[in-house]
């Protein structure tokens, strides 16, 4: 009896040692693949970073309209967001190439989705940020043209406009993650919608006054133009 | 400034003539009588120079002179020509700048010593100014001959509160109306100007090749003069489109400083240009001018602009700005010194594209119209002398600040409170 469970319990350390030999090869690349991509991924964060620092990429990004990165970015510096972003992606895929050493099915199955996923993700960000120097570039537009129009309402033009085109972005990169689509979609149509209603709303009737008074002012200030305009400019 | 190709129908109309010694393109319409004025002045200019005159195509042609009669008798001869005048009326900048190429195309086509750009019409009914303004290249050897009209108080306000100051200061040179836009250009100053082989860096603003004519002329050291003529009658402000104008103006004068950086930063002081003629002088009376419009057109601007001007603006200018939107429109001011800075700001903001040009230029427009009213509240009642001594102060504050121009200019990155 005492023999037979000596005999199990040794069957079993020995299949337990096997298993864990056999994942020691798997570990050790692991634990490769983690240091080499550190260090990877550090020395092209310090490249990245003095190549940013050395084209002012922090001054050229504010001047584009992109002061909003600033705020999210660590130390307020986009370079400093772009160059560890660049290190933990390398640092992230280090950790997949060293898990997918392991060579079992279900790890080489969940890296190769994970990097059909990254395409999107890059897709992603593009959109955001191509979609926030435009809601900024709009938004000026608008601020200045109303302005120059003297419309007493064109900040809140100049904004309605910025977060419609925000709005626009950040569904079409949730639909290009394929997060909830659906959902997405509907959410999308609702704020959009809710938002040119609302603006519509706020400009025929919250301020209908104001509208009056405007173009009651703009045909006083056409007729005047036409009696007395003294100034010549050009 | 690249000299267009003519077109087709161009060359035909210059084939019969071949050559001229002056091209005068004329872009308004004169009638017969001005027209055998002007063909009678300028047949008085000494060494009976063959003289084509350029009128568009589209307006009837009163007297044409036959091209044969040109070769016989060295008449001034009337060519019709294309596209002088503006296609798109509300774009007067792009309007000049065709005419101004138009001139340019036939000018090299005729081989002429000199041409003259004709684009206004003054307030007398005589056509001689045109042979005053042209007389000087021909008899003299002057490179550029620029308009000094008489001044009416609250006209030309762009060319007396930027244009003119801003050249004064930058080159050195005390000319009035630096940007025409009637002018008399030399055939030297218009090769010094035209991009060659030799000197390919030379292109000017292909947009709007009036603005780099003097700082052409006077970055080549080449004689420039003023010829005293009557009043200009200015086309009414349009409203809808001013600050798209206003950025049209602006831009070229702006490029045209990064262009020429090294010869106006070695500038120092200013000197007048020889006046040819004698001054005209011009009623000053006005109605009464309300600036109230004016006044809420900046201070809406300065409560939603800031953070625009605040990318191009130091804090101390911001500050200046919110006083001064405090005031009432009764005692409303802007100093001068105020609006210098604010203009070599924009300047440096432009050449540092702090942000988009154009938004920069655009928002620029009620910082203007504060100037305007300040200006127009303190010479409500002003006669010509105290607009002239008004103007003489602004000029010399331009002088004055031109050291922190200069300095920010070179060194942008500076703590500039």
């Amino acid at each position: 009896m005492w023999g037979q469970i000596k005999q199990a319990l040794a069957q079993s350390t020995a299949q337990f040692l096997t298993r864990l030999a056999s994942l020691l090869p798997g570990v050790v690349a692991l634990v490769l693949a983690l240091v080499v991509s550190i260090i990877l991924g550090c020395i092209l964060a310090a490249i990245v970073r003095r190549f940013l620092g050395a084209v002012q990429f922090d001054q050229r990004l504010a001047r584009w309209g992109v002061p909003s990165l600033a705020e999210w970015s660590p130390a307020n510096s986009p370079t400093l967001l772009v160059s560890r972003a660049i290190a933990a992606f390398v640092i992230f895929a280090g950790l997949l190439i060293g898990i997918a050493a392991f060579d079992a099915e279900w790890t080489s199955l969940f890296v190769r989705s994970v990097f059909a996923y990254i395409p999107n993700v890059l897709g992603a960000a593009l959109v955001l940020f191509v979609g926030s120097v435009i809601a900024r570039f709009l938004g000026r537009s608008v601020l200045i043209g109303a302005v120059n129009l003297n419309l007493q309402y064109a900040r809140f033009l100049s904004v309605g406009v910025k977060w419609l085109v925000v709005v626009l972005a950040v569904a079409m990169a949730l639909e290009h993650l394929r997060i909830a689509p659906g959902i997405v979609e509907l959410a999308f149509g609702i704020l959009f919608g809710g938002i040119v209603f609302a603006l519509a709303l706020a400009v025929g009737l919250g301020s209908k006054d104001l509208v009056t008074k405007s173009l009651e002012r703009d045909a006083q200030k056409a007729s005047a133009e036409n009696i007395e305009e003294p100034f010549r400019h050009v | 400034m690249e000299v267009e190709p003519l077109p087709q129908q161009a060359q035909e109309k210059i084939e019969p003539a071949k050559t001229a010694d002056l091209v005068i393109g004329i872009v308004p319409e004169l009638d017969h009588e001005a027209l055998v004025a002007l063909r009678d002045g300028l047949r008085t200019l000494s060494g009976s120079p063959r003289v084509a005159i350029l009128i568009d195509d589209r307006t009837p042609q009163p007297d044409p002179a036959s091209p044969e009669a040109f070769e016989k008798s060295g008449d001034p001869f009337l060519v019709p020509w294309p596209k002088l005048t503006p296609d798109t009326p509300g774009t007067p900048t792009a309007s000049m700048a065709n005419a101004y190429q138009s001139v340019f195309a036939a000018c090299e086509q005729f081989g002429a010593q000199a041409c003259g750009v004709i684009t206004s019409k003054l307030e007398t009914a005589s056509s001689d100014w045109i042979r005053q303004l042209v007389r000087p290249l021909l008899e003299d050897g002057v490179d550029l001959v620029a308009p000094r009209y008489a001044r009416h108080k609250f006209e030309g306000l762009l060319n007396s509160s930027i244009i003119a100051p801003l050249t004064r200061c930058l080159y050195g040179k005390r000319i009035h109306n630096p940007m025409g836009p009637d002018l008399g250009i030399s055939r030297r100053l218009f090769q010094k100007l035209t991009p060659t082989d030799r000197n390919p860096g030379s292109a000017v603003n292909r947009g709007n090749p009036l603005a780099s004519i003097a700082p052409g002329a006077l970055c080549n050291s080449l004689q420039v003069c003023e010829v005293y003529v009557a009043a200009r009658i200015y086309p009414a402000t349009d409203w809808t489109n001013f600050s798209s104008i206003l950025a049209q103006v602006l831009s070229p004068l702006f490029l045209d400083m990064e262009r020429y950086a090294t010869c106006w930063q070695r500038t120092r002081n200013s000197v007048p240009v020889p006046a040819i003629g004698d001054p005209v002088s011009v009623s000053q009376e006005t109605g009464t001018v309300d600036i109230s419009r004016l006044v809420e057109s900046f201070q809406l601007a300065n409560r939603d602009l800031q953070e625009i001007w605040g990318l191009v603006l130091p804090p101390s200018t911001l500050v200046a700005l919110r006083k001064i939107s405090r005031l009432p429109v009764e005692q409303f001011r802007m100093p001068d010194d105020l609006w210098v800075r604010i203009v070599f700001d924009f300047a440096l903001g432009h050449h540092l594209r702090i942000i988009n040009r154009d938004h920069l230029l655009k928002s620029m427009t009620p910082l203007y119209l504060a100037w305007v009213a300040s200006y127009a509240q303190g010479l409500a009642s002003a006669g010509a002398a105290t607009l002239d001594q008004t103007l003489e102060r602004l000029s010399v504050a331009y002088e004055t600040g031109k050291p922190y121009l200069v300095s920010r200019w070179r060194w942008p990155d500076r703590f500039n409170p």
